[in-house]
């Protein structure tokens, strides 16, 4: 029986990792990544929280709450949504087995609403673009995972 | 016995004196400095930046004078003739330091429009709507292979010494001949066809390839113009009005990305060491920046968006107030990335940042 995950939750990404390191084949097929991703979550009960994810070639090397972006790696990029997007676009990922034509990561940051990709500097923010099929490849695993919210 | 030419028969006198067993062997002391090189392999395998540390990761200023096709870091014998060919031979001119590593990746990223993409998945699509989507594929494979002719135009230029770009390019090339091939593919496969090129695209097209040096050229395809067609190819995946689509967007976005970051920091490298070249790099980025907007405002460029964005023909000013921000980003980020590079262009860009869409209309 599947064990439900918290989102956000360092477990949760944690799950996404571990189907990361499962799917070897199609992460080297996808190409190696280096970079570093803060996924944040605005949720109007607990405030703004932000998840670092850093990726080294086919692996996740490390996940962690960080309070802000000062405390986070240096070069980054940044996904913010709200609760609720981040959750509708998890939920279709799960009902569909990977996103419809309208909730993919492009999709949703590409007009700057409902989620936005910022960093600190245009060649951060270029790395969600290079590496855009990894990266969704990545949140695809939700489809595995039984998620609750908040 | 037969005679033959001189070039002949000093071979055959070659072949004697081995015949003979007495061998040259000279060129496996040839290179002390370079032998016993020890390498360490990544994760993923073998990188190009595994493999060039130390001796051979030692890139001249001035490319090597001897102008061959030798190997940086190789013994080249004297008497080696030059192919005076690499007039290319400053470092400064093309080198950036991401090339290497950008090279690994665009290798082990390459894909193919024949079976990376879901063809059986195309849907027969209303009229107006397939007749945008092969309008858009249309100017998408007209513009698309610029960015091989640039760098091809200058490839053979580029001295040997400098392996890491001249292979980043190459890639480059790949990629860009895929992107031609599969937006044609795109046009070609769902019943409809080819619509009208666009002679805005070909000013661009133009001030590209006829650009005075390869740092402005550079500076112009790749941060400017493979930076605003990055933005089509988020905006191409946003409208995709099937998987297949959506598939070739996401893919091409991927290979645009890496040519803009060699292109940002070439441009980056090139200005730390020749802050006096910036006016020519604004005076490039003005050509282009003239050229985009006449572009940017073509019929054929901006209504089969606008017609992709609103859901069909009935609801193209729709579509196109919904599209009015894709500019704005456009110009935001090309001003962000040269802003990585060194330039500050916020103050002297020629175009407005923004086309107040609500105003013209009202």
């Amino acid at each position: 029986m599947a064990v439900s995950k918290l989102f956000p939750s360092t477990d949760w990404f944690g799950k996404l990792a571990a189907s990361m390191e499962e799917d070897q084949k199609t992460y080297t097929q996808l190409g190696p990544m280096d970079c570093a991703m803060i996924v944040r979550v605005l949720d109007p009960e607990r405030g703004e929280r932000n998840f670092e994810v850093v990726f080294e070639a086919l692996s996740v090397t490390s996940i962690r709450e960080v309070e802000d972006y000062s405390a986070a790696i240096s070069e980054h990029f940044v996904i913010q949504g709200s609760l609720e997007t981040w959750k509708e676009m998890i939920e279709n990922i799960h009902a569909n087995d990977g996103p419809d034509l309208e909730h993919t990561l492009n999709y949703l940051t590409f007009p700057g609403d409902p989620m936005q990709v910022s960093g600190p500097d245009q060649l951060q923010v270029d790395a969600f673009y290079r590496y855009n099929q990894s990266i969704q490849k990545f949140f695809n695993a939700a489809s595995e995972i039984e998620t609750t919210y908040g | 016995m037969a005679t033959y030419t001189p070039t002949v028969e000093i071979g055959l006198d070659r072949m004697r004196d081995m015949a003979r067993g007495d061998f040259d062997l000279a060129w496996m002391d040839s290179n002390p400095a370079g032998w016993g090189h020890e390498v360490r392999r990544s994760k993923v395998g073998l990188n190009l930046t595994d493999v060039d540390r130390g001796f051979y990761g030692e890139v001249p200023e001035h490319g090597s004078s001897h102008g061959t096709m030798a190997p940086r870091g190789c013994h080249v014998p004297d008497g080696t003739i030059s192919l005076d060919q690499y007039t290319l031979s400053e470092m400064s001119e093309i080198w950036a330091d991401n090339a290497a590593s950008l090279y690994d990746e665009a290798v082990v990223r390459q894909w193919n429009s024949v079976t990376d993409i879901p063809w059986d998945k195309l849907e027969k699509l209303p009229e107006d709507m397939e007749k945008a989507v092969c309008q858009m594929c249309t100017g998408l494979t007209e513009v698309e292979f610029v960015a091989g002719d640039m760098p091809a135009k200058w490839l053979c230029r580029i001295n040997h010494d400098f392996h890491e770009v001249k292979l980043f390019l190459a890639t480059q090339i790949m990629d860009e001949a895929r992107h031609m091939d599969v937006f044609r593919k795109r046009a070609l496969a769902n019943g409809g066809g080819l619509l009208m090129a666009s002679p805005g695209q070909e000013e661009l097209l133009a001030a590209i390839l006829n650009a005075p040096d390869y740092a402005t050229a550079s500076a112009l395809m790749h941060i400017f113009g493979e930076g605003f067609v990055l933005t089509l190819f988020r905006q191409g995946e946003f409208l995709a009005p099937t998987e297949v689509e959506k598939k070739i967007f996401s893919l091409c976005m991927q290979d645009e990305a890496r040519h803009v970051a060699y292109g940002v920091k070439h441009l980056k490298y090139l200005l730390e060491r020749h802050p006096e070249r910036e006016s020519e790099i604004h005076s490039i980025l003005e050509v282009g920046e003239q050229a985009i907007f006449s572009l940017t405002l073509e019929p054929q460029t901006s209504e089969p968006r606008a017609i992709l964005a609103g859901g069909g023909l009935d609801n193209i000013e729709l579509g196109m107030a919904r599209m009015a921000f894709i500019y704005e980003k456009q110009v935001h980020e090309y001003l962000q990335r040269l802003k990585v590079a060194g330039i500050d262009r916020e103050s002297s860009l020629s175009i407005p940042r923004e086309i107040p869409f609500d105003e013209l209309a009202a």
